[in-house]
């Protein structure tokens, strides 16, 4: 690794003016697990990091703020594995911790990296999405909030200027919907995502309604499928509406092949999962 | 109390738990450098240009190293096992992406990292071969001239040799093959592949060369101290007596570490510079350094109305990467057995070891065996089918009985094969009714079962230390790696001398202390140095004997030997030394029929039963059960040897499942943990481990190797197993689940898009 | 060089210093101490061999910047037998011999250290969990899962 200077802002507003938004070397750290993997492979080699240790005790609270739950950017993966209020509001939330990465990786990665890292094969960022949660972003200019669908503009690219940094994450009053998250590995239990696959939506009268459908790991970005949405809107929970479903789906996503498999097989993944996903948000309840 | 048979934990234990044993990893010494390699980035070129200023220019570089600079120290700097076709830096020319290249020293191991990243080296790009087949034809010639190493006999004729990439052809010939087919009522042939897969070992390969007075030390992680020893000094022209090679623990093998590897780069280095170098790859770089080799394997079989084989041809390609490596040996020693465990009247084997422009392939874990299981194992249920027989009754017809000669003329002695098949058969209840699944959740077994020849011949030496007191050292050049050696070896010394086997202490190799051996690889040391160690301690015991005797000590009284000392000497004083070297007996095969009737001192037999669940929607495959059994003549510590069974066992359900080394262009695109997929703790199947009990008859107290049998039956018999369940054939390794989808889609005339 | 600072953080109970620059990990940090029970092995987070506590939580030591101990706690392998007695994990290790070359045994002991601190009786599925993170190519896996029930079994 390449030597570099590291500074420690002491507020949010200090490290904001230390990001400079034409200096690609310069970047925020805070848990650092997926910067140090591109610096030790070279793909990142910075002249200086900004260390967000000093800020975490007030940007690492777990929330509740009205039927919302807010999650501070700070606050560790491990936290919101641990943390009573998302075991008891967002029990898909705690569910989808246990596989991701591993319990060193979560001890030590936080909230803010795992959403603005931009990695597709991510799961906190579809879960969060399903879920129809909302980021804040700091910026010179002051904050701002997005939904967490459109934070990304690409493989590894977000919509965040260099010099913004996200603050934390709200996520909605569940309000009964049902939710879930699969992530489908095609090699070890261990690994990468090939496909990753996260919906909530209301079941009324035996219907679905609302429905949120999220993408991961197979498309170049994470994206929200409308056409599939649509497809599910109003729709029995069958085997029939959800083999057209998954057949919306399979169409809408921008599917790359990769080492976890070809397109057209990660494409049948999603015809199953799509389907497999919904049983599973029924019956976890 | 008898010590051979015990279940004791192994000697090293408490270094273990507490972080604190010895690897050289641990190792830093005064003035270390350390080197950073720069590697080759394309798969084969002429070097135009190596520039080194800019790298040279960065702070705290010590000295950057290319191949011309080797070759001022050693005229001839090539080296390896069978062939001397490996430059200690690439010279002319490089054979593979990643290959060496130069190297940065530095007093910081960053610094020598981001110097090395700065080396540009300018390439006259030739054309590659990657593929084992093609190699076949001489358009890309990975090497100019062949050059076989000369300690081999059965490689002679092929010095000189030039405008081909065949390093080794073994051919076999037994009874009248073609006759045969004629005869047969059905003949079936077909054709598998395995992936390029690498050993992976947790220690990535690390060395440290230490120059001193008149002698160059070198602390490395190898299973063969003494090979690197001798090589070392062939290079450098000095005799063995200036070389020490020292070997701590070593964090896994699997036969990676072979023969030399870093060992000839740090020598040179370090002689250089004249000070201490270490470079310790990176687990990235472990993907340029040996590999297991892909395969293909055409097999033609002919049978008989009653299921009996009764000819078969072997057509076995070996891929053997840039560098020689140990795959000549692979190619012949596997050759004497790729026909299977079965009797067989009329066989033909025709095996090559071919270059291409991959990474070395070597030995990983069954020296070629599990390639060539999964292709005769595959085929042999294939047969079955055909022939509307029960698998398991399939394989009793036609396994090798006691006594029977083997394809290469040498008889089955002390060879459970038959007793492994029925072990397997019990534990998965085969007679018994199977849920077959229902839904898209199908379920199936399979079994496979194989057997290998140990390397032949090698030597091992052992000597057994009683000190004054009675307590007891062993030395020995085995490379206690995991597999529990150390432990088994104290526990024979110990049922010798009537000591407990706790306290004996094993020396680790240093090969200024420890005597010779050939090398901790193929399951060999077991039954050799075993034999060695078997026999230094007797020798320990006789000369007690004597020396109680001229003691004046009654013959038959059974005093301790602190006694013996005390009286001999008139205090604590003296040592016993006992010693004894193993070598057996060999007979190199024909060169015209490729017989022999003495090609191994013992057989190793293995096999495996699996089930599957197979999901029809993903093709995903669950093993839901998995039997492993192996002969193990008798074992010496029973508990070690069913954790050496359990761990060859999921290491191969890795290469089967998940494993695989993908080239694009000749780069490796997935040189990493996180995308070359080992197994972990969340893909282990239930799993029983059956050691069947036979004696090894020329084995130290019955024994034989174990490490690698586990290996054996794994892949055919998941492929066996899905084949059972949704009636699909998988052909080549790994079987994922994308293979099996595209299998069964396939099968029901609706194919998935290729891309 | 600038970038070198002083930290100061308690290593096994002992409070000690060093000068570091950022660029370093945990693992390079430990081996200042003479500490090797930490090793860097895949590099990447996944295959435990660089396990160390921080605060008493587990981390990758290759994936945690030596700066970052400043101020906290920092527990090894080699402090688990200060006493010259071996922790309830590391006899269960022996004994079930959840081992073979021994290089992952540290990161495996200590991570079932943080599951029993955790969970002390631990399900099948939070062994597993817990220990997703960590590889053994000698692949005693299930030996290790043996361990971890016999220490629950005592703990």
């Amino acid at each position: 690794m390449i030597p570099f200077e590291m500074v420690e802002p002491q507020s949010l507003q200090e490290a904001v003016s230390l990001l400079d938004p034409e200096e690609p070397t310069i970047r925020p750290v805070a848990g650092g697990t997926a910067l140090m993997l591109m610096m030790k492979a070279g793909v990142f080699q910075p002249t200086r990091l900004i260390c967000l240790h000093a800020i975490e005790p007030e940007h690492a609270r777990i929330t509740v703020s009205g039927e919302a739950l807010r999650i501070g950017a700070m606050a560790t993966l491990s936290d919101v594995e641990h943390d009573a209020n998302v075991a008891a509001r967002l029990p898909v939330l705690k569910r989808a911790m246990r596989t991701l990465s591993n319990v060193r990786v979560r001890n030590v990665a936080r909230v803010g990296g795992a959403l603005a890292h931009g990695d597709p094969h991510m799961d906190l960022p579809p879960v969060l999405a399903a879920l129809g949660a909302k980021v804040s972003v700091a910026g010179p200019k002051g904050h701002r909030e997005l939904p967490v669908e459109a934070l990304y503009s690409g493989y590894y690219e977000t919509v965040l200027e260099k010099n913004e940094l996200i603050t934390s994450v709200t996520v909605p009053a569940r309000n009964g919907r049902k939710a879930t998250y699969m992530k489908v590995t095609s090699r070890t239990a261990d690994d990468w995502p090939a496909l990753g696959v996260a919906v909530s939506f209301a079941h009324k009268d035996g219907t679905i309604r609302d429905p949120i459908v999220i993408v991961s790991a197979a498309t170049e970005k994470l994206t929200r499928m409308t056409s599939t949405e649509k497809e599910l809107q109003g729709a029995t929970v069958d085997d029939k509406a959800l083999a057209r479903a998954g057949e919306a789906a399979a169409a809408e996503a921008q599917i790359l092949a990769d080492a976890h498999g070809t397109a057209a097989y990660k494409r049948e993944l999603l015809k199953v999962y799509l389907r497999r996903a919904v049983r599973q948000a029924l019956a976890e309840g | 109390m008898k010590q051979v048979g015990r279940e004791i934990p192994r000697l090293e234990v408490r270094a273990k738990v507490t972080g604190r044993a010895d690897y050289v990893h641990n190792l830093r010494l005064p003035g270390m450098l350390y080197g950073k390699v720069a590697r080759a980035t394309v798969p084969h070129g002429r070097i135009r240009r190596i520039d080194t200023a800019s790298a040279q220019k960065i702070p705290g570089v010590h000295r950057v190293i290319a191949g011309e600079d080797i070759r001022k120290l050693i005229a001839e700097p090539y080296y390896g096992p069978a062939f001397h076709d490996q430059p200690i830096l690439a010279l002319n020319k490089v054979r593979h992406v990643g290959e060496p290249v130069a190297v940065v020293l530095a007093s910081d191991p960053h610094v020598a990292e981001r110097a090395a990243q700065m080396i540009a080296v300018e390439y006259d790009e030739l054309p590659a071969v990657y593929d084992e087949v093609a190699a076949m034809q001489p358009d890309v010639v990975v090497h100019d001239m062949l050059k076989p190493a000369g300690t081999f006999a059965d490689l002679k004729h092929l010095k000189g040799r030039t405008n081909t990439n065949v390093a080794l052809d073994y051919h076999l010939r037994r009874g009248d093959l073609d006759a045969a087919m004629a005869r047969a009522d059905r003949v079936v042939e077909h054709t598998f592949k395995t992936q390029q897969c690498l050993h992976l070992a947790l220690e990535p390969f690390v060395s440290v060369a230490e120059p001193g007075d008149g002698v160059l030390t070198i602390h490395t992680s190898s299973q063969t101290p003494s090979f690197v020893r001798t090589e070392i000094a062939r290079l450098f022209g000095w005799p063995e007596n200036r070389v020490r090679v020292k070997v701590p623990h070593l964090g896994g093998g699997f036969g990676a570490k072979v023969y030399v590897k870093l060992e000839a780069l740090v020598a040179a280095l370090a002689v250089l510079v004249r000070r201490p170098v270490k470079i310790a790859l990176t687990m990235e770089e472990q993907f340029y350094m040996i590999t297991k080799h892909p395969t293909t394997f055409r097999i033609k079989s002919g049978v008989d109305r009653d299921g009996k084989v009764v000819a078969r041809a072997c057509e076995v390609f070996w891929n053997g990467g840039a560098y020689a490596d140990i795959g000549p040996r692979v190619t012949q020693k596997s050759g004497f057995t790729a026909a299977g465990p079965y009797d067989i009247d009329n066989i033909n084997i025709d095996s090559y070891e071919l270059y291409t422009n991959r990474t070395p392939a070597g030995a990983l874990r069954g020296f070629g065996i599990p390639q060539l299981v999964w292709a005769y194992e595959s085929h042999s249920d294939l047969l079955a089918r055909e022939l509307g027989i029960d698998p398991v009754e399939f394989r009793r017809r036609n396994v090798l009985r006691e006594g029977r000669p083997q394809a290469s003329g040498t008889a089955m002695k002390d060879a459970a094969i038959a007793q492994v098949l029925d072990a397997i058969a019990a534990r998965m209840g085969w007679s018994k009714p199977f849920d077959r699944g229902h839904g898209t959740m199908r379920r199936g077994r399979g079994i496979a079962i194989g057997f290998k020849a140990s390397i032949s011949p090698t030597t091992s030496v052992a000597i057994v230390n009683v000190s004054a007191d009675g307590s007891t050292t062993l030395y020995t050049s085995t490379v206690d790696m995991g597999q529990g050696s150390d432990t088994a070896f104290a526990q024979m010394v110990a049922e010798i001398l009537d000591l407990a086997a706790e306290d004996v202490r094993v020396v680790h190799p240093d090969t200024d202390v420890t005597p010779y051996d050939m090398g901790t690889l193929g399951s060999r040391s077991l039954f050799h140095m075993g034999n060695a160690v078997r026999l230094a301690a007797e020798d320990a015991r006789d000369k007690l004997r004597a020396l109680a005797a001229e003691a004046g000590l009654p013959e038959g009284t059974n005093y301790p030997p602190a006694e013996i000392f005390k009286k001999r000497y008139g205090m604590q004083a003296g040592n016993i030394i006992g010693t004894a070297s193993f070598v057996p007996t060999y007979k190199s095969p024909n060169a015209q029929t490729g017989l022999s009737d003495n090609v191994t001192p013992f057989w190793m037999i293995g096999g495996a039963g699996v089930e599957v669940e197979v999901d029809t929607e993903t093709g995903a495959v669950r093993v839901t059960k998995l039997v492993n059994a192996a002969d193990c003549g008798t074992p010496i510590n029973p508990a070690i040897a069913r954790t050496q069974l359990s761990g060859a066992a999921i290491m191969q359900l890795g290469f089967t499942l998940s494993e695989d080394m993908r080239l694009d262009g000749g780069q490796v695109t997935n040189a990493s943990l996180a995308d070359y997929k080992i197994p972990g703790i969340r893909d282990i199947p239930p799993m029983e481990n059956v050691l069947v009990e036979a004696e090894q008859h020329s084995g130290p107290f019955g024994a034989k190797g174990l490490g690698e049998s586990g290996t054996f039956g794994v892949s055919p018999a998941i492929a066996n197993a899905i084949h059972d369940a949704v009636g699909v054939r998988i052909t080549s390794l790994p079987i994922t689940a994308e293979v099996v989808l595209r299998a069964l889609r396939a099968q029901a005339g609706k194919p998935l898009e290729d891309e | 060089m600038s970038n070198m600072r002083t930290i100061n953080f308690t290593l096994n109970g002992q409070e000690v210093s060093a000068d570091i620059e950022p660029h370093r990990n945990l693992v390079e940090l430990l081996q200042r101490f003479d500490l090797f029970g930490a090793r860097e092995s895949c590099g990447q987070g996944l295959c435990g061999c660089c396990t160390v506590l921080v605060d008493g939580k587990a981390v990758s030591g290759c994936l945690y910047f030596a700066v970052w101990v400043d101020g906290k706690s920092v527990t090894t392998v080699e402090s688990l037998d200060a006493e010259g007695v071996l922790s309830i994990v590391q006899q269960a290790f022996i004994e079930c011999g959840a081992f073979q070359c021994g290089f992952c045994t540290p990161g495996f002991v200590l991570m079932v250290h943080q599951l029993l601190k955790e969970h002390p009786s631990p399900s099948d599925d939070d062994i597993r969990h817990y220990l997703s993170g960590n590889l053994c190519r000698c692949a005693a896996y299930p030996e290790i899962i043996e361990a971890v029930k016999v220490a629950a079994r005592r703990a």
